[in-house]
């Protein structure tokens, strides 16, 4: 886990140097030097357009990483009122809210992001959205089940029979409670929705060219990667780091919060 | 039994109507006029009156849930219109490319239980160090984006030992590749639910009876563990292979696997409305298939749900 935030924290402090540096700009394009390797002058070598690589990957990462929180924000803004909602009302309204969901979680995730995004027409801003359809569903029944426990426990019921007001008990004693083991399933989401968006711009209907994007520079490599192997090794190391960092801090955060020793022979 | 199943299958039918009518709705929201579009692929630019024919001919003047109606009856003969690229039928061109992206998906779904199996029953039983080894091998590859993954292979196997082809007809042998690639981030995936799932019921007493009573860890994983936690597995299991029908259109671009990857993508890019549509029905169906038989398998997995089906 200690890893996990080291590595967030690389690439918040790149991201800033990306921006201050005496790297060429990400679109400066230089075709005497297309293609070349890493050398003094390009750290990282070069693109097909001869742009330099390393200010492209690090202006990528408000990028590719942005767009990642963007999803999850979304994802959150209907997920958290819709789990929250579903699991404090309970009867009918639950039923009707989880039945929804279940219709939506019924297509394959991907599946459902490509269909929206072949609606939409693909940009980044379509395939955010296309995610965020649908992912939504099952982080809502996450958050249903974690508000269903929240909302059984003694001192929950004694607020309300203490006259405590719908409001603060949601604000004071659940959202509390349910906090902790969100910030696991959010670390984890980002992660896997981080994976899908850059394999959505790989396939062209993501991000567009020329936008630094870590999936659409792995698309632009394609066509070179015989002779020109480096334009692979640095955008697909950038989002293995990017989607370990979230995969280490959840597993992390989870492990703290499990409390429970398995028998042991 | 068949009680069972056919009140199971009532139950399904309003969430199957439920996702005919988000297939149907999504084109409905979709921005632009499919009319004009059209029109102006061809190189036409239409006056008011002939848009207003042209929709009176397809029926789009008509209110949203008439057309819902006759989509629906339409649907339901898997007559999804024809694709506005090739002008063939929806249930033909996709038809034809499904077999393989089924075949893909499944192959792969054997491998990623294969690979979970082991990774996760490895991280329970092992030492302290080989645990942390292989819960860390997990996180890796469940980190690795499944594009990448096939470029590293295709360079490696393709280009350096080459040990396979790049352009194959889509015999069993060009399977190896892809499935392996999507089956490594899935297995991982699942490996790490294997691992929850098995230590969480570690933690129950009749755990500590078994190991009380000097049954050896192998066998209270077969024979304790084991039954408690197959059902889950199989919905997990179903969950996986509705990601591997996506994923498959990752790795099929890379691959040229002749499955729907590329038509999709290609559909995609010429806004070919009809296939796309399609495709979401169709694998939205494959999927729910899937999870209605986990749902069936989770239910007679379990010892006590499946004795109030005999009294029933």
């Amino acid at each position: 886990m200690t890893f996990g935030i080291f590595l967030l924290f690389g690439f918040a402090i790149l991201a800033l140097a990306g921006g201050t540096s005496n790297l060429p700009p990400p679109e400066k394009m230089d075709l005497l030097s297309r293609l070349a390797g890493p050398s003094e002058r390009h750290l990282l070598g070069t693109d097909h357009l001869g742009r330099d690589l390393l200010s492209r990957l690090l202006a990528a990462i408000p990028v590719s990483l942005g767009a990642a929180l963007k999803t999850m924000a979304a994802i959150l803004a209907i997920a958290l009122p819709w789990g929250l909602i579903s699991g404090l009302a309970g009867g009918r309204t639950d039923m009707v809210m989880m039945r929804l969901a279940d219709i939506v979680m019924a297509f394959p995730t991907l599946v459902l992001a490509l269909a929206v995004i072949g609606f939409m027409g693909a940009s980044l801003e379509a395939s955010i959205i296309g995610v965020a359809v649908a992912w939504w569903p099952s982080n809502a029944r996450l958050i249903r089940a974690l508000v269903l426990s929240a909302n059984e426990r003694d001192f929950v019921k004694a607020s309300y029979l203490a006259g405590a007001s719908r409001r603060r008990v949601i604000f004071r004693h659940v959202l509390p409670q349910i906090l902790p083991p969100l910030a696991v399933i959010v670390s984890l989401e980002t992660a896997s929705v981080l994976l899908a968006l850059s394999s959505l711009s790989f396939l062209g209907i993501g991000a567009q060219p020329p936008m630094p994007e870590w999936g659409a520079m792995l698309n632009e490599a394609r066509p070179f990667f015989a002779h020109a192997p480096h334009m692979l090794i640095a955008p697909g190391l950038a989002v293995v780091c990017a989607v370990l960092a979230f995969n280490l801090v959840g597993e992390g955060l989870r492990d703290l919060l499990d409390k429970r020793r398995p028998y042991q022979w | 039994m068949l009680r069972f199943l056919l009140t199971r299958l009532a139950v399904t039918v309003p969430t199957l109507l439920g996702m005919s009518f988000v297939a149907f709705a999504i084109v409905a929201l979709a921005p632009g006029d499919p009319v004009q579009m059209e029109l102006r692929a061809m190189g036409i630019v239409p006056k008011p009156e002939d848009i207003a024919a042209i929709k009176a001919a397809y029926g789009l003047d008509k209110p949203f849930f008439i057309r819902y109606a006759h989509w629906l009856a339409r649907a339901l003969q898997f007559d999804f219109g024809t694709s506005v690229a090739t002008g063939r039928s929806v249930i033909a061109e996709i038809g034809h490319h499904m077999p393989a992206t089924l075949m893909l998906s499944l192959v792969s779904l054997v491998g990623a239980v294969g690979i979970s199996l082991a990774l996760g029953t490895l991280a329970v039983m092992a030492d302290r160090f080989t645990a942390n080894c292989v819960r860390a091998l997990s996180i890796v590859l469940v980190s690795v984006p499944p594009f990448w993954l096939a470029l590293l292979f295709i360079h490696v196997f393709v280009l350096n030992l080459g040990w396979s082809r790049l352009v194959g007809d889509g015999s069993a042998i060009d399977l190896i590749l892809p499935a392996l690639t999507l089956s490594i981030g899935a297995g991982a995936a699942m490996g790490r639910f294997v691992y929850e799932r098995v230590r969480a019921e570690a933690c129950e007493d009749y755990v500590r009876l078994a190991i009380a009573k000097g049954v050896s860890p192998f066998g209270i994983l077969l024979g304790h563990i084991g039954p408690r936690i197959i059902g889950s597995m199989t919905t997990v299991w179903a969950n996986t292979l509705g990601w591997l029908l996506g994923g498959a259109v990752i790795v099929e671009s890379i691959f040229s696997w002749p499955g729907l990857g590329q038509l999709i993508l290609q559909a995609i890019s010429q806004r070919d409305f009809p296939i796309i549509q399609g495709y979401l029905v169709l694998m939205g169906l494959v999927f729910f298939v899937t999870s209605f038989l986990a749902d069936i398998v989770l239910v007679l997995a379990d010892p006590q749900l499946r004795r109030g089906l005999a009294d029933e």
